[in-house]
C-alpha cells in the first residue's frame, strides 16, 4: 500500500511540475501534492514504530 | 512489477505470525539529497570563545542603555542566565526587537518579518546576533529547518563572540539539521555543543544528550529514516520545489519500499511454518549459550542464525559493514570483529 500511495504521490508531482512549467500551478496544488506525501510519511512513520515496538518487545523477551 | 499491497501484507503478516520484522535492517538506508542547505564545516578547534560580558555591556551602553539597564542585566544574568538577561536587556534598548520576539513567542506569522527588519536594520554585530537567533528559532519552529540553517550560518558568519547566544545558536544549529534530516553532521553537532559549552543550561544539554541518542537510533532504523526523507521532501512540495532533484529523492522512496519489501519476503520466507513468535532478534546476546536460572518459563523457540540473515544481504551492504570494522573499530575490537563476520559467511555457504 505504501509503496502505491508513493507512486502516486510522485506522478502527482510530476503533474505539478508540469504545471508549473507551464505558469498553471497555483500554491494549493503544491500544497495538494505536499499532503500527500505527508500522509505517505505519517504512515511509514505509524509502521517504523509500530515495528519498533514490536522489536522492544522481542529484545524483552 | 509487484502487487502495491505485498508490504502491507508482509507486515501484517510479520506483526500477526510472529515473523518479528526488523526495524535494525541491514543497510544505509535513503536520505533524500535534493535542495540540501549549505552547512558551515563542524570546526575541529572550537570557534567559540566564553561570553565576554563586559565586552557585552560595554556594547550595549553603546547601543543606548541606560546603566540601570546594564545593571539589571549583570543581576539578572546571575540569576536566570546571561542569553536570556542579554535578550531581556536588548529588548528594553530596542523596542522593534521587543515587538519582534514578542510576535514570535505568541507565534505570529508577521514575527518573521519583524525579525528580518530588525536584522536588516541592525549595524551592530550584537543585535544582529540576537535577532538572526530568534530569526532561526522562527523558522525552526515553522518546520523549515533548511532556513533555520541559513540564518544560522550567517550568525557563525558574521555574529560570533558578539553575544551569550552562541550556546543556543550552536544547539539549534544541530538541531536544524537533524530536522532536515542530516543526520550524520547533527550528531557530531551535538557533541560539539556539549564539549564547547559546559555552562549551558541544564535544559538544552540535557536535550542534546537525549538527541543524540534519538538520532543514533534513528539513523540505525531505515524505516524512521525512509519516513525523514519523506518528510524533508513533503517540505520541499510545499515551497513549490517539484523539480528533478526531488523527483529522483521520491524514486529512491520507491526503491527502498522495494527493496524493504524484498527483505521482509525473505524473513516471511524464513519464518514460514515456523510456530508463532519465532524470528530474529536485533539485539542478539553475545554468545549462544542459554543464560542461567529456570529454564522452565516459556518455549524453546528455533531463531534464525545470524548467518541466515547476513546470506541475503547484498555484497555492497556486507561490505559496508566490513569497511566500517576496519575503518572504525580499535585494533582489539577490529580483529575479533573481522573473524565473526568472516565466521558467518563460511557458515552461509555450508
Amino acid at each position: 500500500m505504501l509503496k502505491f500511495l508513493q507512486e502516486r504521490v510522485n506522478k502527482k508531482t510530476k503533474q505539478v511540475e508540469a504545471l508549473g512549467a507551464e505558469d498553471g500551478a497555483k500554491q494549493q496544488d503544491y500544497d495538494q501534492v505536499s499532503k500527500k506525501q505527508a500522509r505517505v510519511k505519517e504512515l511509514m512513520r505509524r509502521l517504523a514504530e509500530k515495528l519498533g515496538k514490536e522489536d522492544e518487545g522481542e529484545g524483552d523477551n | 512489477m509487484r502487487s502495491p499491497s505485498v508490504l502491507a501484507a508482509l507486515v501484517t503478516a510479520a506483526l500477526v505470525a510472529g515473523a518479528r520484522a526488523q526495524v535494525q535492517l541491514p543497510g544505509d538506508g535513503v536520505l533524500p539529497e535534493a535542495h540540501m542547505p549549505k552547512v558551515t564545516p563542524v570546526q575541529v578547534q572550537n570557534p567559540f570563545k566564553p561570553f565576554d560580558q563586559v565586552k557585552y555591556q560595554q556594547a550595549a551602553r553603546a547601543l543606548g542603555a541606560t546603566e540601570l539597564q546594564v545593571k539589571t542585566f549583570a543581576e539578572e544574568a546571575e540569576e536566570i542566565g546571561a542569553a536570556r538577561a542579554g535578550d531581556d536587556l536588548l529588548r528594553k534598548v530596542f523596542p522593534k526587537f521587543d515587538e519582534a520576539v514578542l510576535a514570535a513567542e505568541d507565534g505570529e506569522p508577521k514575527a518573521a518579518l519583524l525579525l528580518a527588519k530588525v536584522l536588516v536594520d541592525a549595524e551592530s554585530p550584537v543585535l544582529q546576533a540576537h535577532a538572526r537567533y530568534h530569526l532561526a528559532r522562527v523558522f525552526l519552529d515553522s518546520d523549515d529547518p533548511e532556513r533555520a540553517i541559513e540564518v544560522l550560518n550567517e550568525y557563525l558568519t558574521h555574529n560570533l563572540n558578539a553575544s551569550p547566544l552562541d550556546g543556543e545558536a550552536a544547539y539549534f544549529y544541530a538541531q536544524s539539521l537533524a530536522e532536515v534530516p542530516m543526520l550524520d553532521a547533527a550528531i557530531p553537532r551535538f557533541r560539539a555543543f556539549l564539549a564547547w559549552f559546559p555552562d549551558a543550561s541544564e535544559r538544552l544539554r540535557s536535550a542534546a544528550h537525549q538527541r543524540i541518542l534519538e538520532l543514533e537510533r534513528q539513523r540505525e532504523s531505515r524505516l524512521h529514516m525512509l519516513a525523514d526523507g519523506m518528510k524533508k521532501t513533503t517540505r520541499d512540495l510545499r515551497k513549490q520545489k517539484t523539480d528533478k532533484p526531488v523527483q529522483l529523492d521520491q524514486e529512491t522512496y520507491i526503491e527502498e519500499l522495494d527493496t524493504l519489501i524484498e527483505m521482509f519476503e525473505e524473513m516471511e520466507n524464513q519464518s514460514s511454518g515456523a510456530p508463532s513468535g519465532n524470528g530474529p532478534s536485533s539485539n542478539p546476546a553475545a554468545n549462544s549459550a542459554l543464560p542461567e536460572g529456570d529454564g522452565s518459563a516459556g518455549e524453546l523457540k528455533k531463531r534464525p542464525s545470524l548467518a541466515d540473515r547476513w546470506g541475503p544481504m547484498r555484497d555492497s551492504e556486507r561490505k559496508k559493514i566490513m569497511a566500517d570494522v576496519q575503518n572504525t573499530m580499535p585494533p582489539q575490537y577490529r580483529k575479533m570483529l573481522e573473524e565473526y563476520y568472516k565466521k558467518l559467511g563460511k557458515a552461509d555457504r555450508k
